[in-house]
C-alpha cells in the first residue's frame, strides 16, 4: 500500500506524532532533568508536533476510503506472523486528535499547576511517556502491539498517580491502580493468546473484517470477547474493578484530567470501539457488557452523590460516564459510544482542570471548604466549571447533551426497556450529583461565610492555567453541533452490516432532557435555593449514605477477599509448606543423619578385640560361602 | 610321614582356633600377642605337613621366614606393650581406645 506521495506523508506524520514524545521522554529522563524549563519546552514541543501531525492527518484523510496500513513483521515464524506498524482509519484519526489535543492542553496547564514542584522535570518526562504510549496505542496495527502500549499506558499512569511518592497514600494509590488494571490485563492477554492460537492472526484490520472469525464457534467467540473485555473492565474502571479510579485522585490534578478524559480510561472504550465488529459477533458477550456498563454507571453515580471531595466526585462521574459509553457500544451504538467518548474527553478534562485551579489555590479538596473560602469568586474557572458541569449533565446546547442523546437513542433501540430505564436513571443521577457540587460551590452557607476571613480581591488565575480552560470550554460549548459531520465521518468508514442504533421516536430524548432538568431542579431545592440546608436526600437516610460513601463496600469486600484468600489462604499455605514440608524435610534428613550416626557410633568402641572377632566372623562366613 | 596328613590338619586347625580364642577373649595385651603367635605356629605346622605330603621343600623354607617374622613381631609387640604398661599401668585392651 505505501508508495503514493500522500501515503508517505501519512507515514511520516504518524512516525513524528508517535516517536517525538518518546524521544522527548528519553531526553528528559536521561539528560535534561536538571533543567526544568528545557524539559517542559521539550515535552510541550513534542506534544504540539503530535497535535499538528494529528490534525494534518485528519485533514489529509478526511475523505479516506479503506484504512491505511503500514506494517512490518514483528514476529515471523512458520505459520505464525504478527505484524507491527501503523493502522490508520477513521476511528483512530478521531482518537489521535482527541488524545493529542488533551495531552497538549494538559501539559500547558501543568506549567502553571506544577510550577515550583521539585519533580517538575520528572513530571514532564512521564507526561511525554504517557503521550507516546497513548498515541501509539491508538495507531497500533496488531492486537499484540496494542497490548504493549496498553501496558505502557498502565505503567505511565502508575508513575503519575504515585508521582508524589513521599506521600504514602499516593504510592498506595499508584500500586492499587497498577495491580487492579493488571488483573484485567491478564484476562486480556489470555484472550489475545486464545484468539491467536485459533485464528493465527492478530491484525486489527483483519479482526475488523470478520472474515477469519467466521468459522469459529459462537461459544468460543464469546469466551474470547469476554476475556478481552476483562482488559477493558480493568482499564476503564468498570464493575467489578472500579475502585482504583477514585484512589487515583492522589496524583496531581492535571494527571487526573489526562487520565480521566483522553488517555488511560479512554483506552478501554477505544479498544471496545476498535474491536467493535469482533465483539458484535457474540450477542451473549454484548449483553454481558451492557450489564457491566449499566452496573458501573449506576454504582458510580450513587457514590458521587455523597462525596465531599471535589476530585472524587468527578472521578466517580468518570466511571459512570464510561459506563454510559460501554452501554452505548454494547447496545450497538458505535457512533454514540465514540461520540460520547469524544465529548466526555473535552468536558471531563475541563472539569478536572477547573478543580485543579481551585485545589491549587486553596489547597484543599473539600467542596464545602472550597465554597466557604470563596471559590466562586474565581471567575474563569467557575464559569468554565459550570459549563463543563452542564455538559456533563446533558443540558442543551452543550456537547454532552448531544452525545448523551445519542447514547439514549442507541439504548432505546434495544428490545428490553430495562436498559433505557437504567440509562435515564443515570442521566437523572448525573445531573443531580453534578449540580449538587456546583450549587455547593456557588452558594456557600451564610453562617460559615461570615465566620470565614474574607478575601480582599478575587483570586487570580495563572494564564497558563486559564488558557486551556478557555479553549476546552469553547470546545465543550460547540462540539455538539458537529454531531452530524462526525457521525457521517465515522460511519462511512464502517464495515457494512453492523448495527448502528435503530431509529426511534423522540420520546427518549425528551425524557432524558426532562430528567436531567429534574436532577438539576432537585439539586437546586436541596443545595441551591436561599435557605437550603445543603443536605442531600441521601444524607437523610443513614443506611444509604453509609453504603454510598463506603463505595458499596466493594473495597471492603476486596480487602476481605484478599485477607481470606491471600493472607489466610494462600500465604498461610505457603508458610505451612515452607515450615512443614521444606524446613521439615531438611530437618528430617539432618536429624536422620545425626541419629543414624549415633546408632552406628555405638559399634565403634575402639576395642581391638571386637574388631578381631568381626574379622574372624567375616572370614568364617566368607569361607562357608565359597565352599558351599 | 607316620601320621596321616588329615590328622595333622585337624591338630593345626584346633591349635589355630585356640590361638584365635585366646586373642579374642583374653583381656590382656600379652595374651593377645601370645594368641597370635599360636595362630602363626598352627600355620607353620600346616606348611611343614604339606611340604612332607607333597614332597616339596618350599613349605619348610617358608616356615623359617614365619619364625623370623614371629620373633621380630614378638620383640616389637612386647616393646610396645611394655611402653603402654608404663604409660597406663594396665594391660587391659579396653583402656586403649583413644582412636575411637
Amino acid at each position: 500500500m505505501p508508495g503514493s506521495p500522500s501515503h508517505t506523508l501519512d507515514l511520516a506524520a504518524m512516525i513524528a506524532a508517535t516517536m517525538l514524545p518518546l524521544a522527548s521522554c528519553l531526553v528528559i529522563l536521561i539528560a535534561a532533568r536538571s533543567r526544568p524549563r528545557l524539559c517542559a519546552a521539550l515535552s510541550i514541543g513534542s506534544a504540539t508536533i503530535a497535535l499538528v501531525c494529528s490534525i494534518a492527518l485528519m485533514a489529509l484523510n478526511s475523505k479516506m476510503g479503506a484504512p491505511i496500513q503500514f506494517t512490518t513483521d514483528f514476529i515471523a515464524s512458520s505459520g505464525l506472523n504478527i505484524g507491527f506498524g501503523f493502522l490508520l482509519d477513521r476511528l483512530n484519526l478521531l482518537m489521535i486528535v482527541v488524545v493529542s489535543s488533551i495531552c497538549f492542553l494538559v501539559q500547558v496547564y501543568s506549567l502553571g499547576y506544577m510550577a515550583g514542584d521539585s519533580g517538575f522535570s520528572r513530571y514532564y518526562g512521564f507526561m511525554s511517556l504517557f503521550t507516546w504510549a497513548m498515541m501509539s496505542l491508538s495507531l497500533s496495527a496488531s492486537l499484540l502491539q496494542l497490548y504493549f502500549f496498553w501496558e505502557l499506558v498502565g505503567l505511565s499512569s502508575y508513575l503519575l498517580i504515585g508521582f508524589w511518592y513521599e506521600k504514602f497514600s499516593a504510592t498506595q494509590a499508584g500500586k492499587k491502580a497498577f495491580i487492579m488494571t493488571r488483573a484485567g490485563d491478564t484476562a486480556f492477554f489470555i484472550g489475545i493468546l486464545v484468539l491467536f492460537l485459533h485464528t493465527g492472526d492478530l491484525s486489527i484490520a483483519n479482526l475488523g473484517s470478520r472474515a477469519p472469525l467466521a468459522h469459529l464457534s459462537p461459544s468460543f467467540l464469546t469466551l474470547c470477547a469476554l476475556l478481552i473485555f476483562g482488559g477493558i473492565v480493568g482499564k476503564s474502571a468498570q464493575f467489578p474493578l472500579l475502585t482504583w479510579l477514585p484512589d487515583a485522585m492522589e496524583g496531581p490534578t492535571p494527571v487526573s484530567a489526562l487520565l480521566h478524559s483522553a488517555t488511560m480510561v479512554a483506552a478501554g472504550v477505544y479498544l471496545f470501539a476498535r474491536l467493535f465488529p469482533f465483539f458484535s459477533l457474540s450477542a451473549v458477550a454484548m449483553s454481558v457488557f451492557l450489564a457491566i456498563g449499566t452496573i458501573s454507571m449506576l454504582l458510580a453515580s450513587t457514590m458521587a452523590m455523597v462525596s465531599r471531595d471535589i476530585k472524587k466526585v468527578w472521578a466517580y462521574s468518570t466511571i459512570s460516564q464510561l459506563g454510559f459509553m460501554i452501554m452505548a457500544l454494547a447496545a450497538g451504538g458505535y457512533f454514540a459510544g465514540i461520540f460520547h467518548l469524544t465529548t466526555h474527553a473535552g468536558f471531563k478534562a475541563l472539569l478536572f482542570l477547573c478543580s485543579g485551579v481551585f485545589i491549587h489555590h486553596f489547597e484543599t479538596n473539600d467542596v464545602y471548604e472550597l465554597s466557604r473560602r470563596g471559590a466562586r469568586r474565581m471567575l474563569i474557572p467557575m464559569v468554565s466549571m459550570v459549563l463543563g458541569a452542564a455538559a456533563l449533565s446533558g443540558i442543551p446546547p452543550l456537547s454532552g447533551y448531544f452525545s448523551k442523546e445519542a447514547v439514549m437513542g442507541s439504548l432505546a433501540g434495544l428490545a428490553d426497556p430495562v436498559w433505557l430505564a437504567a440509562g435515564l436513571t443515570g442521566v437523572f443521577l448525573t445531573a443531580y450529583y453534578t449540580f449538587r457540587l456546583i450549587f455547593i460551590l456557588l452558594f456557600p452557607r451564610k453562617s460559615e461565610v461570615s465566620s470565614a476571613p474574607s478575601h480582599e480581591s478575587a483570586p487570580h488565575t495563572a494564564p497558563a492555567m486559564a488558557l486551556p480552560l478557555i479553549i476546552l470550554a469553547t470546545v465543550t460549548a460547540v462540539l455538539g453541533f458537529f454531531e452530524t459531520p462526525l457521525k457521517h465521518f465515522l460511519e462511512n468508514g464502517m464495515i457494512p452490516g453492523i448495527v448502528t442504533g435503530v431509529r426511534v421516536g423522540a420520546w427518549p430524548h425528551m425524557a432524558a432532557l426532562a430528567l436531567a432538568l429534574a436532577g438539576v431542579a432537585l439539586a437546586w431545592t436541596e443545595f441551591g435555593r436561599k435557605g437550603a440546608e445543603q443536605i442531600g436526600f441521601i444524607d437523610r437516610i443513614p443506611v444509604l449514605y453509609r453504603l454510598f460513601s463506603e463505595r458499596w463496600y466493594i473495597d471492603r469486600f476486596y480487602a476481605l477477599l484478599v485477607d481470606l484468600v491471600v493472607d489466610r489462604g494462600l500465604s498461610r499455605l505457603c508458610n505451612l509448606n515452607d515450615r512443614k514440608v521444606i524446613d521439615g524435610g531438611i530437618e528430617g534428613v539432618c536429624g536422620a543423619t545425626v541419629e543414624s550416626g549415633k546408632v552406628t557410633a555405638v559399634l565403634q568402641t575402639g576395642m581391638v578385640q571386637y574388631r578381631l572377632i568381626v574379622i574372624f566372623a567375616v572370614l568364617a562366613l566368607l569361607s562357608l560361602y565359597y565352599y558351599y | 610321614m607316620i601320621a596321616p596328613f588329615s590328622h595333622v590338619l585337624i591338630v593345626a586347625g584346633i591349635l589355630f582356633a585356640l590361638g584365635a580364642f585366646c586373642a579374642v577373649v583374653r583381656r590382656n595385651l600379652i595374651m593377645i600377642v601370645l594368641g597370635i603367635e599360636i595362630m602363626l605356629n598352627a600355620a607353620s605346622i600346616v606348611f611343614v605337613a604339606a611340604s612332607l605330603h607333597l614332597n616339596n621343600l618350599d613349605g619348610q623354607s617358608f616356615v623359617l621366614f614365619i619364625l623370623a617374622v614371629a620373633a621380630t613381631e614378638v620383640s616389637v609387640g612386647l616393646a610396645i606393650i611394655v611402653y603402654a604398661f608404663r604409660r597406663t599401668g594396665s594391660f587391659d585392651p579396653r583402656n586403649f581406645n583413644l582412636l575411637r
